[in-house]
């Protein structure tokens, strides 16, 4: 009999901390605690959810982690079968459209007050924020931003072609390139030849050439807008692209040939801004290298947003229910995020953080700023190779027209175009 | 009642059973455990794959859907065109190659026992790390290019990893190192049995070495020769981890096979009903090779019989 008395206590206590702002009293009764899963195991990103884990628990929470190493995709299919098995985990790392479609499989939790009390929609970019409320309720909370076009160049390359400034629109880009080619650069773009290196190159070509096209095209799968001429134009820019890549690369990571890059044996890299973090992890200096926004025709910054985020999942149990409100206040806080941001590389979700102190670098800084600048000018896009603009089934089907094409230079912009048209029709 | 009978006449035959009952254990207890997997997940996909299932598995039905999108796929077209050329070169070349190096050791030669073991190690070593250092040794940038440019011979070209047309042809290699030892030690055991009468019979008459292997030894050996095709054959269908880990498809999707494209279609795609319609006709092509297989053993085995 007690022990009833004590849960229906408890259940009343979890009814209380959900009527926030009551919730930092209510709290008494129960022990916050956090089943969490996410694919971030070691490096900076390992450091970083390790170091959230530690303030979780100074705020006398109980911190349950477990890291799914590999791809995002081994994380799913742990989620899928904590689904399943009808023990979904408190909170779960998920980003992108993939929020939306795997809200209609289990129930989330409603985080509208809390966001609500913590002014937290403010501060965060629309299209961000949109994706993390499917049903126009908060149910995931975005934790850091990267994008994946950022633009970095090798000091001693540009040395080599007696430049100094980065490119701002493609055209520039172009002549660079071929200069450092005629000045011995060997692979004026630095490369990995993984899938999602082959559509960062499209996206960011694409990006560069028509924010607005994209935005129809890739985002909004509008089919006239993926027939336009700055689609073909795009996959012209890509092969250009390719040409100046090492073919040699098969199928590696972009980081295996960071130190030829570093050596200007290859002069730039279109990479997310966690490049930064992997060169400095690798032993390189702040100034070997050049952080600036990728090339955009209009001279105006565009950002491919990539965000993570944690969706929160819909558990009955008190302590669990306590663990979730006081995660989703962690992962808003301005200061969590600073130190997330801090460790991995990338920038803060809230724009209204000032990152002019020191613990940030002149690549975080240029990153905010263009995603200030970009939002300013509807510039700001989401990213197609991570996820970001489409479900998983799409994205891939994309993907492969992309990495084709990357591969195989015999396929004529046109072709791709057409290629691309019927991906997009195969899978929906 | 039926105890007493089976005590009056059966006390013999119980105590055997509760003899040999470890035995029975031992073989059908795992036996029917993995034989109710086995069907019941068949049975259990075959469904799936006429589900609109996508993120998780959902009841409904759509009838063939799901197999003619698979089937339009290029991706799926890609997978089947390569799986025909792979099994085909895989198993004819690790069939040669298998015989060769089993007659090269069947000659009493000194240290059969060391290269024996070489020959059979690669099949102890996980496709994944074969997969790995192949794709090292075949990486044009640091690989056997590489070595053969420091060496001096610049004009020497192998690049079939990164090229589309050929890197279909790496997988053949890292395969046939990879099993060409288990067709060796078959043929080489098939050789050994050959009975040495039949042989000094034939060298009696007057045949040379090359004749009395063509027409005395090797009509033996054909019955290894199925089970190393039916062995490899199956390999070849469900090849998934060596692919993974040496040209993961690429470049682009050059190298597909079935086994990646069900991967890629249920865990990196979440289209569980494509998936799984994808699975059952990979499931259709074993079925293809291993029915015939257990037609001709059915028949091998009346014929003996009856002989």
């Amino acid at each position: 009999m007690p022990i009833t008395t004590t849960r229906r206590r408890l259940l009343a206590g979890s009814a209380a901390a959900l009527a926030l702002p009551a919730f930092a009293r209510a709290q008494g009764a129960v022990k916050p605690r956090l089943t969490a899963i996410s694919q971030w195991s070691a490096g900076s990103d390992g450091a970083a959810i390790t170091a959230l884990g530690k303030k979780f628990e100074e705020k006398g929470g109980v911190w349950q982690h477990s890291p799914v190493p590999g791809f995002t995709t081994e994380m799913m299919n742990k989620l899928r079968a904590q689904i399943i098995a009808g023990d979904p985990p408190a909170c779960s790392q998920l980003k992108g459209p993939e929020i939306a479609a795997w809200s209609k499989i289990a129930p989330t939790v409603d985080l509208d007050a809390v966001v609500a009390a913590a002014g937290y929609e403010k501060v965060v970019a629309p299209d961000l924020a949109k994706l993390h409320k499917p049903g126009g309720k908060w149910i995931a909370l975005p934790l850091q931003i990267y994008s994946t076009n950022m633009l970095f160049l090798s000091k001693r390359a540009l040395d080599k072609a007696k430049a100094d400034k980065p490119p701002v629109t493609w055209a520039d880009f172009n002549a660079l390139a071929e200069k450092m080619k005629a000045n011995g650069v060997t692979f004026p773009v630095a490369n990995g030849g993984t899938r999602a290196d082959d559509g960062q190159k499209f996206e960011a070509s694409l990006a560069g050439i028509s924010p607005a096209v994209y935005r129809s095209a890739i985002m909004n799968l509008d089919k006239k807008a993926l027939e336009a001429p700055e689609i073909k134009a795009a996959f012209a820019q890509m092969r250009k692209l390719t040409e100046w890549m090492d073919p040699n690369v098969g199928a590696q990571p972009y980081a295996t040939n960071l130190k030829r890059f570093i050596d200007g044996d290859s002069g730039m890299l279109i990479m997310g801004g966690w490049a930064q973090g992997v060169l400095k992890n690798a032993g390189f200096k702040l100034d070997d290298f050049i952080i600036a926004p990728g090339p955009s025709d209009n001279g105006k910054p565009v950002f491919l947003l990539n965000a993570d985020a944690f969706i929160f999942w819909q558990r009955k149990e008190a302590d669990l229910q306590a663990g979730q409100m006081l995660m989703a206040q962690l992962v808003m806080d301005p200061a969590i995020q600073t130190m997330y941001s801090q460790i991995t590389g990338s920038i803060p979700v809230r724009t209204d953080v000032d990152l002019s102190g020191e613990g940030w670098s002149d690549g975080q800084r240029t990153t905010a700023a263009a995603l200030k600048n970009a939002m300013g000018n509807n510039q700001a896009v989401l990213s197609l190779a991570h996820n970001m603009a489409q479900e998983n089934g799409l994205t891939a089907a994309m993907i492969d027209v992309f990495t084709e094409y990357a591969k195989n230079k015999t396929i004529k912009p046109e072709e791709a175009v057409t290629r691309l048209t019927e991906a997009v029709e195969g899978s929906r | 009642m039926s105890n007493a009978a089976a005590v009056a006449t059966g006390r013999p035959a119980t105590t055997e059973m509760v003899r040999r009952l470890p035995e029975y254990l031992m073989i059908w207890v795992p036996l029917l455990l993995s034989a109710a997997h086995l069907i019941s997940f068949s049975i259990w996909t075959i469904w799936i794959s006429f589900t609109p299932s996508t993120l998780v598995p959902v009841t409904g039905w759509v009838g063939l859907r799901n197999y003619n999108a698979v089937l339009a796929s290029r991706n799926w077209q890609i997978a089947f065109d390569n799986l025909l050329l792979f099994g085909i070169a895989f198993v004819l070349l690790s069939l040669v190659t298998g015989l060769l190096l089993a007659i090269l050791l069947d000659q009493r030669i000194r240290g059969e026992n060391v290269l024996r073991t070489i020959f059979l190690y690669p099949l102890a070593v996980s496709f994944v790390v074969t997969g790995t250092v192949w794709s090292w040794l075949l990486n044009p940038g640091i690989g056997i290019e590489k070595l053969v440019h420091d060496l001096g011979w610049t004009n020497f070209h192998f690049d079939w990893l990164v090229n589309r047309d050929m890197a279909i042809w790496t997988i053949v290699i890292a395969a046939i190192w990879q099993s060409s030892g288990f067709a060796m030690a078959l043929f080489l055991a098939g050789l050994r049995s050959v009975d040495t009468d039949i042989v000094r019979a034939a060298q009696i008459d007057g045949a040379g070495p090359f004749r009395t292997y063509t027409r005395v030894i090797l009509p033996t050996l054909w019955p290894i020769t199925i089970t190393v095709v039916v062995v490899q054959l199956q390999f070849a269908i469900s090849a998934f981890d060596l692919v993974r880990a040496l040209t993961n498809g690429g470049p682009g999707i050059a190298t597909q096979l079935p086994a990646l494209v069900v991967y890629d279609l249920m865990f990196q795609r979440s289209q569980l009903g494509r998936g799984a319609a994808a699975a059952v006709l990979m499931l259709l092509i074993l079925l293809a090779v291993l029915l015939p297989y257990a037609a001709w053993r059915y028949v091998r085995r009346r014929q003996a019989a009856h002989a």
